[in-house]
């Protein structure tokens, strides 16, 4: 039959029952908003955290180690890459740059009559120090008796601190240095990808003269500086391979390999590594929780599967004036099917705008930036007309085998 | 095929049984003929078998034996999709209790035919309307059957029967739930159709009814127990 015509008996019957039918839309739209809320909320946390990794970090070839079979979030540990093996890894193929880091003791720092407590800054090299993280000044160079700091570190002090001005810096052993502030910058090249790790106020300060760190290189024979960590930049276009000449050269050849207990992993990540951790973290639990929601759509599945059973016992005599005046089974079907579509759909269309709604509200609540979820959207409105017909399938289906002479007969 | 070469409606040999805790026969071999342009009544008590016959010939039931042809059709053998096919263009029924859709509107009920047999829409309405004023109901059409007398909507139902031109007008009992006046006028209509070249089958149990049709043919038990002329249809 003409599904124009379905749609408009549908409506009228739908009309007709306005408060039933109401009821088991606010089901529907229950199930659906909920949905719609965990899974924007959750693609918005997502979108936040990857965006802040993947835009200052995509290239980069983080090179620590950590604790074997540690799942958590990676610990730095012993400054065990030596000099011998930061050359080695600057000079594998697609690496641009590498970028060792390492660790100050300090006690404080102060500038004019404001002293600050500050247990560490960082020794790092100029490469890590481009121009699109300079806000004013410039990088230091190496073995030059000056600092720079982020922006946080400069706003820590009253007045803000600039580029040009002295901070004086108390080292581990209680020596005093006065030392040039020479730049600002907001982040560095060969930042580890974690958001928070930026928004801390941050001292750096050039390797040489100031970190000494040293061991034995097993491979050189000699005394040399040890870090931690090293950032490699590598060519965006070939990280993979990259990623795994580093590695392989990690776990064979390294002075680190020798100096690692054997309960040490040595990793090679990339920005794109953290992003994949992170993602599938949030998009596991959005998963888990949009899940739980689905139970919501359910609940509303059988509210419409509900009434329409009661929908199809109140109208036996009309399903049966239809067939008496040549409406066949699949037409008796339709009917129901799409007053069952209709529900299911009236359910999403109201469901997703509150879905939207309290999910935009949940991201402001918790501070982040509020992103779509398109995908969910569509699926949530084609879920939400499956559901209804799914629901409507059975009892459409005892329509279509109402037997016209009983149903004639029914009051 | 000669004998039904002219007959609208040929019932040949029919039984129909019903399995209710034990076998009850409603139709024991029962033949009848309606040729083109007749007016038959079905008389009988009720029990009798009468309406069983009707919803046989009227698609809505099957034979347990013998044959049904309705317009060249054999109903004994047609599929439920065929079945309300012949439901829906070949027979128009109009029933005792009227049984219009309740929410549709006078000119709805009366297109509602024409809506399975796949007509678009503007068609449906002017077929509708037309048909509306050719019962008299042409200032009743958007008026819902709660809001229509009970005659009114008799005439409702006769001008949906006539949607879709059948071949065969079948009533069941139409004058039983409206007042005698009423129940003449709605007769008249019949009358009017029948002139018009209309097959009608009609089955009643009022005596005055039957009369007004060309023959009645008195069914008791399951059998046909006689067919009587009547001076009506022989004038």
């Amino acid at each position: 039959m003409d599904p124009a015509e379905s749609v408009r008996m549908t409506v009228r019957s739908i009309r007709g029952h306005k408060l039933r039918s109401a009821l088991t839309v606010v089901g529907v739209v229950i199930g659906i908003a909920s949905v719609i809320t965990f899974a924007t909320f959750g693609a918005s946390v997502e979108t936040e955290i990857v965006g802040d990794i993947e835009t200052t970090n995509a290239g980069n070839v983080y090179v620590f180690a950590t604790a074997s079979g540690d799942d958590d979030f990676d610990r730095v540990l012993q400054p065990v890459f030596t000099e011998s093996d930061v050359n080695r890894l600057a000079a594998t193929d697609g690496v641009r740059a590498a970028l060792p880091r390492g660790i100050v003791r300090t006690q404080s720092i102060r500038h004019g009559n404001q002293t600050l407590a500050r247990q560490q800054v960082t020794a790092t090299r100029p490469a890590s120090f481009t121009p699109s993280v300079l806000v004013e000044g410039r990088a230091f160079e190496s073995g030059e008796d000056a600092v720079v700091v982020n922006e946080d570190m400069a706003r820590s002090f009253d007045g803000n601190l600039s580029a040009g001005e002295t901070v004086t810096l108390t080292t581990a052993d209680g020596e005093e240095r006065t030392l040039a502030v020479v730049g600002v910058v907001n982040g560095t090249r060969g930042e580890l990808p974690v958001s928070d790790f930026a928004r801390q106020p941050r001292v750096y300060v050039p390797i040489e003269p100031f970190y000494d760190a040293v061991v034995e290189s097993p491979s050189a024979g000699v005394r040399q500086r040890a870090y931690p960590q090293v950032t490699l930049v590598a060519d965006p276009r070939r990280i993979p391979e990259t990623q795994s000449a580093v590695q392989a050269y990690l776990s064979e050849e390294s002075d680190a390999r020798s100096l690692s207990a054997d309960d040490t992993d040595l990793v090679a990540r990339s920005g794109s590594d953290f992003v994949e951790q992170i993602s599938d973290v949030i998009e596991r639990i959005t998963r888990f929780v949009t899940g739980i929601a689905v139970i919501a759509l359910v609940v509303g599945a059988i509210g419409i599967a509900n009434v329409m059973l009661v929908s199809v016992t109140e109208r036996t005599r009309e399903i049966g004036i239809m067939k008496a005046v040549g409406a066949r089974n699949r037409d008796v079907m339709q009917i129901f099917l799409v007053e069952a579509a209709l529900l299911g759909a009236f359910g999403s269309l109201l469901g997703v705008p509150l879905g939207l709604v309290v999910g935009y509200a949940a991201t402001r609540y918790a501070e982040v930036t509020f992103s779509l979820a398109p995908l969910w959207m569509g699926l949530a409105v084609a879920v939400g007309v499956l559901v209804g017909v799914l629901a409507g399938l059975y009892p459409a289906w005892r329509a279509a085998r109402v037997d016209p002479i009983d149903a004639l007969r029914h009051e | 095929m000669s004998e039904t070469a002219n007959a609208t409606v040929v019932v040949d040999g029919v039984s129909k049984h019903y399995d209710l805790g034990g076998r009850v026969t409603a139709l024991d071999d029962v033949s009848l003929t309606l040729s083109k342009g007749s007016y038959t009544a079905i008389m009988g008590p009720s029990g009798s078998g009468k309406s069983t016959l009707l919803n046989l010939v009227g698609g809505l039931d099957t034979p347990s034996a013998g044959r049904v042809v309705v317009d060249g059709r054999d109903l004994s053998s047609a599929g439920e999709d065929e079945l309300a096919a012949v439901r829906g263009t070949d027979v128009g029924f109009v029933f005792q209790t009227f049984n219009l859709m309740p929410r549709l509107t006078a000119v709805e009920n009366v297109a509602l035919p024409l809506v399975f047999d796949g007509w678009d829409r503007d068609r449906r309405r002017e077929r509708a309307l037309s048909l509306l004023s050719d019962v008299g109901l042409g200032d009743r059409i958007d008026h819902l059957p709660t809001e229509l007398s009970g005659g009114q909507r008799q005439r409702v139902a006769i001008a949906r029967a006539l949607s879709t031109e059948p071949a065969l007008i079948l009533a069941d009992e139409p004058t039983g739930n409206v007042d005698t006046e009423t129940g003449a006028r709605i007769l008249d209509v019949f009358d009017d159709l029948h002139a018009a070249g209309n097959t009608l089958l009609l089955v009643t149990h009022e005596r005055h009814v039957a009369e007004r049709a060309e023959r009645v043919v008195h069914v008791e038990d399951g059998r046909v127990r006689s067919i009587e002329e009547t001076p009506e249809g022989t004038d």
